[in-house]
């Protein structure tokens, strides 16, 4: 009886402070299909294309994603204006990336409005997300 | 029975902390903000600093800005300097709190920040602290081409030359200009 509780409080734990990617993509997968019902799911290409194509970005400069996270997703990259020095983006080169849903989601906002002015859409953070986590 | 009700209460208790913790806890018990909890409550607040703000620029002493200027800053966020600093409302309450209460004027402050955020006029509102007057009287002999090059670039960028400034260190001995060697005046 008492091992039962305490395997449970542990479970509990465990799932509240690991905030699952696998989730977070499902639920935007809904979202995008909610949202057109042509949906056929997200494509690394798209992403491929929000990540490279510019933008007058909120400081009023052309800018990228790539133009703080570089072109090489497994380099270091660096802010474009303060030169703050950012980890690697790439799962396959910084095993911490995309381990924290709650990071993910401030990150995406944070960096959509940057680069476009405004929040990514449910489809657009998912392509967008799909290509990050597979590029090398 | 009664051994498994004081199990399970236990057990309750315990998920009770860790919620206060995961969650910052911040400022519902102030007697439990003494001693080891303290600590460890404060290091969860700083780890918070770090995280939001410090992954863009230096996480800057709250000891050099007032509160007023604080205030403005988190009040802010959506435009930060040209960036978007949003973040969770809650962070956000918590670190507005932690800013408040280690500001210039809410404390004793170290040497470094005393002498500069003394020189700061008792009724404007500072967004930086590059525009202190103590601060740029500090500054104001360094060659522009030293401030300009690449591993500088600008003077928020306290660490490029004190090298100990993300330990709220500033003296002179910690001064190492890049592709100039050490200050002194």
């Amino acid at each position: 009886m008492k091992y039962s509780a305490l395997y449970l409080l542990v479970g509990m734990t465990l799932v509240s402070a690991g905030g699952n990617m696998d989730a977070y993509m499902s639920t935007l997968e809904k979202e995008a299909r909610l949202a057109d019902p042509g949906f056929n799911g997200f494509e690394y290409s798209r992403g491929e294309k929000i990540y490279f194509s510019k933008h007058r970005g909120k400081r009023g400069k052309i800018v990228s994603c790539s133009s703080c996270h570089t072109e090489n997703l497994s380099a270091s990259g660096k802010h474009l204006f303060t030169g703050k020095v950012i980890k690697p983006l790439s799962p396959f080169a910084n095993p911490q990336r995309f381990s924290k849903v709650k990071k993910v989601k401030k990150w995406l906002r944070r960096n959509f409005k940057d680069v476009y002015k405004r929040e990514g859409t449910a489809q657009e953070k998912g392509d967008v997300l799909t290509f990050m986590m597979r590029r090398k | 029975m009664q051994r498994v009700r004081m199990w399970t209460s236990i057990m309750f208790m315990g998920l009770g902390v860790s919620l206060v913790l995961a969650d910052g806890g911040y400022g519902t018990n102030k007697a439990m903000a003494s001693g080891a909890e303290g600590r460890q409550k404060s290091s969860i607040v700083t780890q918070l600093y770090q995280n939001e703000c410090a992954s863009c620029h230096m996480a800057y002493q709250p000891e050099f800005l007032p509160k007023r200027s604080w205030r403005k800053i988190m009040k802010g966020l959506e435009n930060h300097f040209g960036a978007d600093a949003t973040m969770d409302p809650k962070d956000q309450a918590t670190l507005s709190k932690y800013l408040q209460e280690n500001a210039s004027d809410a404390k004793r402050t170290s040497h470094a920040a005393t002498k500069l955020t003394r020189s700061i006029p008792k009724h404007s509102v500072l967004m930086r602290i590059t525009e202190i007057p103590k601060f740029k009287r500090e500054h104001r002999e360094i060659p522009k081409r030293l401030i300009k090059q690449e591993k500088v670039r600008l003077l928020s960028n306290c660490v490029a030359c004190h090298q100990r400034a993300e330990k709220g260190l500033y003296g002179e001995r910690d001064i190492f200009i890049p592709n100039y060697g050490r200050w002194e005046d």
